[in-house]
Order: structure tokens, then C-alpha cells, then sequence
């Protein structure tokens, strides 16, 4: 043993140096036999979700005899994404968050799509307007719309009728609604009447009120005004009324969500979870509606979701279009991979489908989508609302900031956020 | 691979120090041709920390003075990420969290990792057990196991604050609330880390000659007196080892706090390696995440260096 064990270690070693540098190697044939264009298509979706890109990759290499798409799940895609751009190995089409487009589109890592889309007659009007501006930089599309949401109040219908009250549509019975349904035993939270766990949905809110998050160009912040101080005065006299405690939620996730197991009333939640809340069947009887208007009457929502995009690092960009356009603005195809994952399509005509429309969960959703806008485009806005903002409510909730305190921190610390991050 | 949990007292901390009675080295052939196989085995360790470690870290280094997103070449900074780093509240914020949670982790962790091990060092049927048992956190992944935690910590429905009830004490929000979140993630990373530390100090314990602790008790000393006057200064080079070890990694703290708080409420829990990761890869600024990681290195260094000052000049018995 003690003569040949240094001798198979080096062995072993050597090996092993081989297996990864050769694994690190290059070893792509993008088009492949016969002619056929192979395409690569890159998400992190897996489970359910790989399988629902599958059918939607099955049905376009069945209908395109000379291009065959697979789909690669990566699971963190966006550091491959980053180390594949630099090294030639990028994908031919990616799966893309949109509200990454202002951070990525000025590195000029993505392809602009305007001319093809020109050339090929895909009108923007295709799609939801503010889907496409978040794709947009600088005047120039990167990307189709693939899904679109909302966020929408989503209540328990058993809780509301034994209250005895209706699904709120202004902030004045949302209040009301909210201290109405919330139940204390003894001093103890036992069932909150809304769900106040996410901060983020201040901006969502401050639009209600008629406010506005930052200036058009993304250099200052906005929201430390009257509408926010509107907005946390609600927020404040919700807590309160007692309608909910820090902590609340925490930990609990996708089955011991507190939404499904009825210790949260009404919760402000995206189309994301009516498949989740769904399987609850008849123990969760739940109604959605959109979000109650403002003290002026306004109403507003968050939209998000995901669209596809090319790498300028391509190496097949034609027949790469040509599944981001067969996927995304042709109607029945966009129309079957919204029926498949259960996801709004980002096409108008395909989400205008009665499957969506005539379905008593999906049309407030669809409603909400008419004024439901994104997130403002610049790559500081995120990091602005992450590091200064959230925080700063955050505090508030928990009861050790002023709502005068919280925001004007947040403006402080937010202008300084954005000015460094809008930077590059 | 012959080693098991059950015996570990065999295994030594790798900064446990030379034993007292070891022999000179001797230049025999069979000492030379043991050098060699020694070089051999840690030649492809050696290796992969010099391609894997030592050259990204210098490559760090040189990225912090530029700007940097991956994308594009860097471009030259000179020393803008490092002025930047002094007016940042955010990544200041950080750095205040992470002392605060080593001034509670590292003593909490020797402590409980010693007393631990004290308990299990007797020779009484069943200790292997126990030693696996105290063991098996450190085993599991963080990640699943801080997402068990956030639930078990919940202020309403975890089980903690159900126990607590039935003695009649209101548990507080725990994660949820900012003066507890980051207690919470000091309970669940000594939960996690303790087990590995704990062994660390059996083994330092077998290397305590039973002989003092025969003449300390002829000289009529007590239990405590015993662990004062021998076991604690006899564990000296250990507790510097887990010390040392502890605080790096207390440094480095990110896992549970990315999924228990994500580094709330208010800020209260986010950490710097939480912040460069952040600005590396979501933010896409290279060079000032490397500035940030280079910044905590440097902190890192300083802290390791006082510790070491710290254990050199308490005198040795």
C-alpha cells in the first residue's frame, strides 16, 4: 500500500485535470445533419415548468423541419449567462425576467429586434404596452413578451360573508374591511384581516394615491410627498386597528401559506398563485378582485413577468426569431403555451381568449392588466428600492420609524442609491 | 476512509500544535521517502487552492480598481470603488451587523461546543450516539435547514413560540422583528455549526494527559478547579482553532441570512457577503463588489491577527 498509493493519486489527479479541462472545453456543432439549424433555448424553469417549455419546443420543431430547439434548463442562469456572453457560448434564445432588460440592454449583450420586426410585420400593438417598455432601452425593443401579471386583491370568501363584508374597491372600505375581518384571542393575532408582509407594495399603493416612485428620468426619487405620507398614514391606522403584526407570516411557505389556510383575510398577490390557491379546492373558497382605487380614485397595479430575448452572442439569430415570433405573437401559439403553464400571454389577442375572460379568476386579473404598469426602467430603480426603501418601511412596520422618519431616510438613502447606480 | 463519527476523539484540529513529547525528526530513508508522499498527497490540494483560490483572489484584487460588469472589458478606476465604499451606508450597515453577530456567535459557539464536548468525552454507553446526533446538523444543507427554522421561529404558528406559550412566555417575533432577527440567526447557525466544533474539542480533550488530572486530585482539586488549572489551558491551541475558524466563517455569513430574513427587517440582517453578492451579480459591478470582498478581507485579516496577539499572550501554564 504505502509504495503505490502517492503513485495512484497522481494518477488520479492527472485524471481528474483532464475530465475538467476537457469538460470545460468547447465542444458545440450548432448546425448540425442535414441542414437542420439546431437551436439553443436557455431557462431556469424546471419541473412543471420545463415541461411546459417542452410542449411549446416539441410543437415548433414538429411545424420547422429545419430548425430543432432544445430546451436546457440552468438553474443559475444568469452567472452562466454572463460567463457564456464573454466566451462565445451564449444560448440562441433565453427565458428572460424583464425588469432585467435595464440593467443588461446598455451592455449591449441582447439583440435589438426592431428590424426583424419590421421586416416580419410584428406591430408592438402585439403585445401589452407596458410588457414592451420594460423590454424597451433607449428606443429599442430586446425582447417579445412572453407572460404578463398583476397583482390583485385576492379574498376568502368564507371570512367576508361572515363578517358581513363586500370585496373592497376604494381605500376607505379596504380599511374598513381589513379591521373588520381581523380576529384576536385574547390580545393575540389569530387572523389578519390583509396581508401586510410586503413592503414592496408601497410603490403599488403611492400610485393609488396619485403619487409617483421617481422622476421620468430615473434621478430622483419621488415618494417622500403627500401621497406616500397618504399611504403609510393608511398603512398606520391599519396596524392600529390591529390588522396585522411583523412576523406574522414568516417562514410560512407554499403549504402553510397563510392566505390558504385562512390566517389572512385579503392578500394583495399575483395570477401566480390561483393555480396554488387552487388545489386548496373546497377548503379555500377565495375571490379575486382588482385593487381598490385610491383616495382620488386612482388605480393602479404592478405588472411583471417574463419575455424571451436573443444574446447578441448568438450564433443562429434567424431561426432564432423565428421561435420568438412563432412563440409570441402568433395568436394560437401564444394562446397554447398560456393554456399549458396557466400563465396570461403577453399577446393581447391570445389573453383576450374566453379561456381567460370568461374564467371568474383570471378576468379581474385581466382588468387589473389595462392600468397595471412596471416597474421604471433603470438599472438603479431595484437596487434603490432594496437597499433604501424596503428597509425604511420595514422599520415603520415594525413600529421604529415615523412614517415622516421612514421616508424621508428612504429619499436620502434612495437619491444616493440611484445616482450610483444608474452610473454604468 | 476507516474513520467513523464514533471515533472521533481520533481526529485532531489541524492548528492542535505539535504534541509536547514528539520526537525530533529523523532523516532516515524511510522519513525522506514519507516527505515525499506527504508532498504527493497535498500536491493536488495545493493545486487546485493555488488555480482556485489564490489566483481568483488576486484577481479580485486587481478588479477593484476598475469598473467591471462581466459584459464588457474593465475599465481602469483607479481608487473610485473604494472612495464609493466610504459612503455607503448600506455596505457600513453590513460590516456593523457582522460584529454584532460574531460578538454573540464565536463566544456562544466555544462555549456550547466545550461543554458539549466535556459531556460527551466521559466513557458512558450511548455517547456515540449522542455525538452523531449533535453532529447530523452539520451535515445538512443550510439552506433546507434555515428554511425549517424560519418556520419553526414564526411568531404566531412556530413551534418555538407554541412552546414557549405553554410556560407562559410570549415569544417574540423572532425573525420578523429587528432587535430579534439577528439572534434568531445566531441560534440557528450554532444549531448548525456546533456539532463540527464540538468534535474538534473531544479530540483536543483526548490529548490532555490523564496524569495532571490524577496529581490535581491528590492535591484535593475540585472538578472546577481541575478544568481551569488543566483542561481549559491544555485546550489553549484548540480554542484558537475554533476560534479562528469560527470567526471567518462567522464573516462570511450568508446562507441563512438570504433565506430566513433576506436581510431584513429594516436591514438589520444583511450581511457583507450578502451586499457583495448583491452588487456582483444582480447589479452587475464587478469591480465594486471586488472592492467590497477585498475591504471584508482585509477585516477578516486584521481580526484573525488580534486573535492570534490575544491567545499569544495569555501565558501558558
Amino acid at each position: 500500500m504505502r509504495w503505490t498509493l502517492p503513485g495512484r493519486l497522481a494518477v488520479t489527479t492527472v485524471a481528474l485535470l483532464t475530465v475538467i479541462s476537457t469538460g470545460c472545453a468547447p465542444s458545440d456543432d450548432s448546425s448540425g445533419s442535414g441542414g437542420v439549424v439546431e437551436l439553443t433555448f436557455w431557462g431556469d424553469w424546471s419541473g412543471e415548468g420545463e415541461q411546459q417549455f417542452r410542449t411549446m419546443t416539441d410543437a415548433f420543431n414538429k411545424t420547422h423541419p429545419g430548425i430543432r430547439v432544445e430546451y436546457v434548463v440552468q438553474e443559475d442562469m444568469l452567472t452562466k449567462f454572463l460567463t457564456a456572453s464573454t466566451s462565445g457560448q451564449a444560448p440562441d434564445v433565453m427565458f428572460w425576467d424583464r425588469w432585467r432588460t435595464a440593467t443588461y440592454a446598455p451592455k449591449n449583450v441582447l439583440e435589438p429586434l426592431d428590424e426583424r420586426m419590421k421586416k416580419d410585420g410584428v406591430e408592438r400593438e402585439r403585445f401589452y404596452g407596458e410588457a414592451v417598455r420594460e423590454l424597451t432601452h433607449d428606443g429599442k425593443v430586446y425582447g417579445l413578451p412572453l407572460t404578463v401579471d398583476a397583482r390583485a386583491l385576492f379574498y376568502n370568501k368564507a371570512h367576508l360573508k361572515e363578517a358581513g363584508v363586500e370585496p373592497p374597491r376604494t381605500w376607505a372600505e379596504l380599511e374598513q374591511a381589513a379591521i373588520k375581518l381581523t380576529k384576536r384571542e385574547g390580545g393575540k393575532l389569530v387572523r389578519a384581516g390583509l396581508s401586510m408582509d410586503d413592503a414592496g407594495l408601497f410603490s403599488m399603493y403611492l400610485r393609488q394615491a396619485g403619487g409617483q416612485m421617481v422622476t421620468d428620468d430615473c434621478s430622483r426619487t419621488t415618494f417622500n410627498s403627500p401621497q406616500g405620507a397618504q399611504t403609510l398614514d393608511l398603512w398606520s391606522r391599519m396596524i392600529k386597528g390591529g390588522v396585522y403584526q411583523t412576523g406574522f407570516e414568516t417562514g410560512l411557505g407554499e403549504g402553510t401559506d397563510a392566505f390558504a389556510t385562512g390566517k389572512v383575510s385579503m392578500i394583495f398577490t399575483g395570477p401566480w398563485n390561483i393555480t396554488t390557491y387552487r388545489k386548496y379546492g373546497k377548503d379555500l373558497d377565495f375571490g379575486i378582485v382588482p385593487p381598490p382605487a385610491g383616495p382620488q380614485g386612482d388605480r393602479a397595479s404592478l405588472m411583471g413577468g417574463f419575455g424571451l430575448v436573443i444574446p447578441r452572442a448568438a450564433k443562429q439569430k434567424d431561426a432564432a426569431w423565428e421561435f420568438v415570433k412563432w412563440w409570441t405573437a402568433e395568436k394560437d401559439n401564444a394562446l397554447k403555451w398560456a393554456r399549458t403553464s396557466l400563465n396570461i400571454p403577453g399577446n393581447v389577442a391570445a389573453a383576450k381568449d374566453p379561456f381567460f375572460t370568461d374564467d371568474p379568476f383570471w378576468k379581474p386579473i385581466l382588468d387589473t392588466l389595462e392600468y397595471a404598469k412596471v416597474r421604471p426602467a433603470c438599472a438603479g430603480y431595484p437596487p434603490m428600492e432594496d437597499d433604501a426603501l424596503i428597509p425604511n418601511l420595514q422599520l415603520f412596520l415594525g413600529g421604529k420609524a415615523t412614517a415622516q422618519q421612514a421616508l424621508a431616510k428612504a429619499q436620502e438613502q434612495g437619491d444616493r442609491v440611484l445616482t450610483q447606480n444608474n452610473l454604468d | 476512509m476507516t474513520r467513523t463519527l464514533a471515533t472521533g476523539p481520533d481526529i485532531r484540529g489541524p492548528a492542535a500544535g505539535p504534541a509536547p513529547h514528539r520526537r525530533p525528526p529523523e532523516r532516515s530513508a524511510l522519513g525522506r521517502h514519507q516527505a515525499r508522499a506527504g508532498m504527493l498527497f497535498t500536491a493536488p490540494a495545493m493545486v487546485l487552492f493555488l488555480v482556485f483560490t489564490v489566483l481568483p483572489v488576486a484577481g479580485a484584487f486587481g478588479l477593484s480598481f476598475t469598473a467591471y460588469d462581466v459584459l464588457t472589458p474593465p475599465s481602469w478606476a483607479g481608487l473610485a470603488n473604494y472612495g464609493r465604499l466610504l459612503e455607503d451606508d448600506t455596505f457600513l450597515t453590513t460590516l456593523k451587523n457582522i460584529l454584532y453577530y460574531c460578538a454573540m456567535f464565536v463566544p456562544a459557539m466555544i462555549a456550547i461546543s466545550l461543554v458539549l464536548a466535556l459531556a460527551l468525552s466521559r466513557r458512558l454507553p450511548g455517547m456515540a450516539i449522542f455525538r452523531t446526533v449533535y453532529f447530523i446538523p452539520v451535515v445538512t444543507s443550510p439552506v433546507a435547514a434555515a428554511t425549517v427554522w424560519a418556520w419553526m421561529l414564526n411568531s404566531h404558528y412556530g413551534p418555538v413560540n407554541e412552546i414557549l406559550g405553554y410556560f407562559g412566555i410570549p415569544g417574540p417575533a423572532w425573525v420578523g422583528d429587528g432587535s430579534t432577527a439577528m439572534v434568531s440567526i445566531v441560534i440557528v447557525t450554532l444549531w448548525q455549526g456546533v456539532g463540527s466544533n464540538m468534535l474538534i474539542y473531544l479530540a483536543g480533550l483526548q490529548n490532555v494527559p490523564a496524569h495532571l488530572y490524577e496529581a490535581a486530585a491528590l492535591d484535593g482539586a475540585g472538578r472546577w478547579r481541575s478544568f481551569l488549572h488543566i483542561t481549559w489551558p491544555s485546550l489553549r491551541t484548540t480554542t484558537f482553532f475554533v476560534t479562528t475558524l469560527s470567526l471567518i466563517g462567522a464573516f462570511q455569513l450568508f446562507d441563512q441570512a438570504y433565506v430566513m430574513t433576506k436581510g431584513g427587517p429594516g436591514n438589520t440582517t444583511l450581511t457583507p457577503v450578502y451586499q457583495i453578492y448583491e452588487t456582483g451579480f444582480n447589479r452587475l459591478q464587478m469591480g465594486y463588489a471586488s472592492a467590497q470582498a477585498f475591504t471584508l478581507f482585509i477585516i477578516i485579516v486584521a481580526v484573525t491577527v488580534i486573535n492570534m496577539r490575544v491567545n499569544r499572550d495569555q501565558v501558558p501554564e
